[in-house]
């Protein structure tokens, strides 16, 4: 036998590592092609105004310009995953100061922007409204007039600039009121939050003779780069060839269009190659954003400390377009009562318009604007019982066997573990039993519980022997950074019995991948990963089809040996390697081994006889992830400053393919969560954005963040996961806002109820 | 544009003298960012990079200290051997920015940009600095206090460059501290406190402090400094003196914090400057 | 536009002639006129360090410095730090400790890191933290870069 040891498990290098340290990794805007020309994207300088006129003659009279393209030039062809609301260049009306209205392609960058500069155009302004409160008021003005006559792929009442109204109802809160022993209520504030992702949007466009243009981008999904830009630009999607080189990061931001849209119209425009990169300044300012929420929550718990109750009322800031406003409204009611058994439930959930930058899908999609309120509150009400948070929860928390809200089954639930791990490993019945006294700086501990799931729509792959044996592997799903072809790869070879060097990844390309709807939903280990094996083991199928007419042996005989063989069951030496089948169904009989599947979320519905349900915006969702986080900070009594010391995180993950990666994936969620807990919030000011640099937009840097991060793997396998994994991607941002603020009410009796909790607001908070 | 890489202070005098849009270029930290940004375009950029007397860190015969206008943050930051509350100045420097800037960015175009932001700033007028400058019509010598005029505003007039620092003699037994509130590690101070402070037998001798990021310019009130003296530095004592301090401040709301809550910060940083300089006299 | 400004640049050990308008970015020169992109734009307000580059063995910020004040002096960027094919130890250690994911940010960090081993062999955690303060990472929450670089300082465990 050989010595062959599974690459599952195994905390390997990414892939890629070696051309990213090296420098050597080429992103979009590291891309050049001959004849290229830049572009420049032109913002609007109102929140809310008519579009009167266009004067473009000084521009395109500029030495060095090349094309000018307006909304008038591209139509009004409407976007968007949820409601069809904007167009990639603003037609008619602008509804956000920076919202893209113009591109002008030119020779060089210096050329464009001074063309961009050069662009005159009339507008009428409109009275424009910067917070949900104004929005929905009586008087609010409309955004968007024509919203009854949008496309949408769902069905939700709608009010005023409310654009969605999403309601979840289960048993009956208002009698589960008097059973109550402890109520608490409260009113919570979340901030935009900037994705922030280290590559500014980026995109290049090239057209052939035939009309078709070739994008490379930098995304989460290249179907998804194919559709919009098809959508925005009226073009067949056969006229569209998406590809992606390495990302550089992107947590949501880039799921919807970005720049390719602008980048495609300026190449359709000349003729000639386009690149189009945003500067950091623009990236802030034109993209999209965390969802600024507005969140009231009431919780009640029996004596004995069970939860009986909770009413939730969501209003999310979605900004001038629905974007993934609808989903993430959706996600956060769904995800809004807990990991908790609370029979009694009313949630209601609003996206509301405002004259803003959009909001959209961010790491966590609607969880962190409710776990500040519903994981403080239960800290709120362990400490009006007298109970231990930890001991509250374990006693509420969802169960293997129960089902979510509305119907969906927990197939495993592994969150009464990483409680138990983050309670043994960070010390908390001794931290919790310390007590700060006297005035400086005061310690405590805190933490959350975070539900999640991993799953959503539909991926594909393609695992194809080629002819000395080894294989290559294409599902279409882009790397974001966070390591998921090198997973799918280890997936893929454990599945074949291959060594990962005898794997090769391709890259995402709509002419050749099969689908996979996109790097989103913490998705792509499970959903993809599920394709990977049903595709490997296809392709092995074949190669015992294969193998069996040359070893003249029936198929039900053959068995897959470790290192690429098949073998006759029960006779070790009678086996043949993958190399000699590749050969023999290319040049003889049998034709080249492509194994390939493709398959669609198929796990539990929701069951609308157990409670109501409108205008949920999504169907089958995904498997359940859990995870329980502990942070422990000090509190600088005389300047508000929270110091995070040491965080705890355990993530119910089902199986972790390559440790390392997931570890990564966790740390970084984590320091993300730091900073949307502690410092990171675009602020507006009358609708301009005040902070679009990362000199005014503060991310933690390594001084910020604490030196220990303990991450736990709570690896219980998943039924029908690759291997038995889930999703971890999202998680680890959510629970470390509210085990912030649980450990400063720890530290100090003070209770946060506002994010970021900057020195600022945590100071006025401790002086009452 | 025009590029210029001048190799005397002379030289830099003429080219800067001849067009009143050009603009001396030191570490570029600034600079560079603000072209970058599109707010300034300069006719000319005069490279002060290949000027070797504008560098140097040197301690005088009487016990003051030069510093050359084009000594990098990093130089200061590490410069041994400081005479007592002169130290201040390294301290201050290793509060500016992190690696790549203090390795680029110098002690001249930091002043020379007028930003109360700034970390020098408060700390010079702290330590009863002077701004050596050089012009057509001469050199002359500023003291830092007068040198900050308004927001982004020096006394430099056009022809004119900074040639040096120069620090007065430590007070006798004299230590400093600098004191840095800022959102996050590397950031602008949201406030600072530069405190130059000499104890004697438990009694504050001589204090000189200034703060930054509360005002247009660095904030010092000699009442505050009179309310000190002679005290031990006692809890009422900052009170009492933080009370003045913020009488002068005219601080901004911006993203780093309220004007109201920089106020909030004067009395707690001011008390942790005072007794940081304080405690280092004790450990002698 | 004005006259370009001939200049000779060094980086990598390779001198470059070049002609370059006096507002360049020594960023923009190297990506676009030598072709070495590996040094990154994030921000171009020398507050990512995604362009971090060695200049005279110092780390500095490429977007913050002007080509022509460049010339003449010793430039490395992160093409430049493995030698013959061979990863350098930061480069090494960055990769097996699986400190890399989105890697935009890799570039800057590997030159922060080098330009601080080559300062202090044996920096102490809070001395790496410090040394590479300059460089955001979205990704990684920093961890497994310290490790990396704690395990590729002469005091590390190799």
């Amino acid at each position: 036998m050989n010595d062959y040891v599974s690459p599952v498990g195994q905390g390997i290098p990414r892939l890629e590592t070696r051309d990213k340290i090296t420098g050597r990794a080429v992103y979009a805007d590291d891309m050049s092609r001959p004849d290229m020309l830049v572009g420049v994207i032109v913002p609007s300088p109102h929140a809310h105004a008519r579009i009167t006129g266009y004067d473009v003659s000084a521009a395109l009279a500029l030495d060095g310009v090349a094309a000018v393209v307006t909304g008038v030039d591209i139509g009004d062809h409407k976007i968007g995953p949820f409601v069809k609301d904007e167009t990639a260049l603003a037609v008619g009306k602008v509804r956000y100061m920076g919202e893209p209205v113009a591109a002008v392609a030119a020779v060089d960058l210096e050329t464009a922007r001074q063309a961009a500069r050069l662009i005159d155009i009339s507008y009428e302004e409109l009275p424009a409204v910067f917070d949900t409160d104004a929005a929905t008021a009586a008087d609010a003005p409309a955004l968007h007039e024509g919203f009854a006559d949008y496309i949408k792929v769902f069905e939700a009442d709608s009010d005023r600039n409310a654009m969605a109204i999403i309601e979840i109802v289960e048993g009956d809160v208002d009698a589960a009121w008097e059973r109550c022993a402890a109520i608490v209520e409260g009113s919570y504030e979340t901030q935009a939050q900037c994705h922030t992702y280290m590559e500014p949007c980026s995109a290049l466009a090239e057209i052939d003779s035939n009309g078709k243009i070739t994008i490379w981008s930098s995304n989460q999904s290249v179907f998804h780069v194919q559709s919009f830009v098809a959508d925005s630009l009226g073009l067949p999607m056969s006229k569209l060839r998406c590809v992606t080189p390495q990302v550089g990061g992107a947590f949501g931001g880039k799921m919807e269009q970005t720049v390719q849209p602008a980048a495609a119209a300026l190449a359709r425009a000349t003729g000639r190659p386009v690149k189009v990169t945003l500067s950091r300044e623009q990236d802030f300012e034109m993209i999209r954003s965390r969802h600024p929420g507005k969140v009231w929550m009431k919780t009640g718990a029996a004596a004995d400390g069970t939860l009986l109750a909770r009413e939730v009322r969501i209003v999310l800031d979605a900004g001038a377009y629905a974007d993934d406003s609808p989903g993430v409204a959706g996600i956060a009611a769904l995800f809004c009562r807990g990991p908790y058994r609370i029979e009694n439930v009313s949630i209601e959930s609003r996206p509301v318009y405002t004259n803003k930058l959009r909001s959209g899908a961010f790491r966590g999609f609607g969880g962190p604007q409710v776990a500040i309120a519903g994981e403080t509150q239960i800290d709120e009400i362990a400490d009006r019982l007298g109970m231990d948070p930890i001991d509250l929860r374990l006693k509420n928390v969802v169960l293997p066997g129960e089902e979510w809200m509305i119907g969906v089954a927990l197939n495993k639930a592994g969150l009464s573990e990483c409680l138990e791990r983050v309670r043994a490993a960070c010390g908390w019945d001794a931290k919790r039993k310390a007590v700060s006294n006297g005035s400086g700086r005061k310690r405590g501990i805190g933490l959350a519980c975070i539900p999640h799931i991993s799953g959503v729509l539909t991926s594909g792959a393609i695992v194809r022997i080629l002819e000395d044996g080894t294989a290559v592997l294409n599902t279409g799903a882009v790397d974001n950074g966070q390591g998921s072809d090198t997973v799918l790869v280890q997936i893929c070879a454990a599945a074949l019995g291959l060594e990962v060097d005898q794997v090769s990844v391709a890259t995402p390309d709509t002419d050749g991948s099969p689908y996979n709807w996109g790097t989103t939903a913490s998705r792509v280990t499970y959903m993809a990963g599920r394709a990977v094996v049903a595709a490997a083991e296809d392709a092995v199928a074949q190669l015992k089809q294969r193998a069996a007419v040359m070893m003249e042996c029936a198929e039900e005989d053959l068995e897959l040996r470790d290192g690429g063989r098949i073998g006759i069951k029960g006779v070790p030496e009678a086996e043949i390697g993958f190399r000699d089948i590749s050969g023999f169904s290319h040049w003889v009989a049998g034709g080249p081994v492509i194994g390939t599947n493709s398959l669609a979320y198929d796990g539990p519905d929701f069951d609308p006889k157990r409670g109501y349900l409108k205008g949920f915006p999504f169907g089958k969702i995904g498997a359940w992830i859990f995870a329980a986080q502990a942070v422990e900070v000090e509190v600088d009594e005389a300047t508000g400053r929270i110091v995070p010391l040491k965080v705890w995180s355990a993530h119910d993950i089902g199986k972790a393919i390559n440790p390392t990666a997931v570890e990564g994936q966790i740390q970084g969620g984590i320091v993300q969560g730091l900073g949307y807990a502690l410092c990171e919030e675009m602020v507006w000011d009358s609708g301009r954005l005040a902070n679009p640099s990362l000199m005014d937009y503060k991310i933690p840097g390594i001084m910020d963040v604490p030196p220990e991060i303990d991450t736990m793997l709570v690896e219980d396998p998943d039924e029908h996961g690759p291997f038995g994994a889930k999703g971890v991607g999202e998680p680890p941002i959510v629970g470390i806002a509210p085990a912030i603020s649980n450990a400063v009410a720890h530290a100090t009796g003070t209770r946060l109820r506002r994010l970021p909790m900057t020195p600022e607001r945590v100071l006025r908070a401790l002086r009452g | 544009m025009e590029f210029h890489g001048p190799s005397t202070v002379d030289e830099a005098v003429s080219l800067l003298a001849a067009d009143e849009d050009a603009r001396c270029l030191a570490g570029g930290a600034t600079l560079v960012a603000m072209m970058n940004a599109d707010l300034v375009m300069p006719s000319a950029l005069v490279s002060l990079r290949h000027i070797a007397a504008l560098g140097g860190i040197a301690a005088d015969a009487g016990g003051g200290l030069r510093i050359g206008a084009m000594t990098t943050h990093r130089e200061v930051a590490d410069a041994a051997g400081l005479d007592g509350a002169h130290a201040l100045i390294s301290e201050t420097a290793r509060a500016i920015g992190h690696p790549a800037i203090r390795n680029m960015g110098t002690i001249g175009g930091s002043i020379g940009h007028g930003d109360p932001q700034a970390d020098y700033p408060a700390a010079l007028v702290a330590l009863d600095a002077s701004v050596e400058l050089r012009g057509p019509d001469g050199a002359r010598a500023v003291p830092a206090q007068d040198f900050f005029v308004d927001y982004l505003e020096t006394a430099l007039q056009p022809g004119e460059l900074i040639t040096a620092v120069t620090l007065p003699p430590s007070p006798a037994g004299g230590f400093g501290a600098y004191e840095k509130f800022a959102r996050v590690e590397g950031d602008y101070a949201t406030v600072s406190v530069a405190a130059a402070v000499a104890m004697e037998a438990g009694r504050c001798r001589y204090v000189r402090v200034a703060l930054g990021s509360c005002g247009p310019i660095p904030v010092r009130a000699e009442d505050a400094e009179a309310r000190l003296a002679g005290t031990a530095l006692a809890d009422e004592d900052v009170a009492a003196a933080a009370a003045v301090l913020r009488d002068a401040c005219d601080p901004v709301d911006d993203v780093r914090g309220s004007g109201e809550y920089r106020m909030m910060l004067v009395e707690p940083l001011l008390g942790r400057a005072l007794r940081a300089a304080a405690a280092k006299g004790g450990a002698r | 536009m004005s006259e370009a400004i001939p200049i000779s640049l060094t980086v990598n050990g390779r001198t470059h002639r070049l002609f370059v308008q006096p507002w360049h970015t020594l960023l923009q020169v190297l990506r676009e006129q030598i072709s070495l992109t590996g040094s990154k734009r994030g921000c171009n307000q020398g507050v990512c360090g995604a362009c971090s580059v060695m200049i005279d063995g110092a780390v500095m910020r490429g977007c913050l410095t002007l080509a022509a004040d460049a010339a003449g002096r010793e430039i490395v960027t992160v093409e430049g730090l493995a030698v013959g094919g061979a990863l350098s130890p930061v480069q090494q250690a960055l990769l097996d400790h699986g400190a890399v994911q989105c890697g935009f940010c890799m570039p800057g960090m590997a030159v922060a890191a080098t330009a601080l081993l080559a300062d202090n062999p044996s920096p102490s955690d809070a001395e790496i933290r410090d040394g590479l303060s300059g460089n955001l990472c979205r990704c990684s929450g920093y961890v497994k870069v310290v490790e990396a670089v704690r395990s590729a300082s002469a005091g590390g465990a190799s």
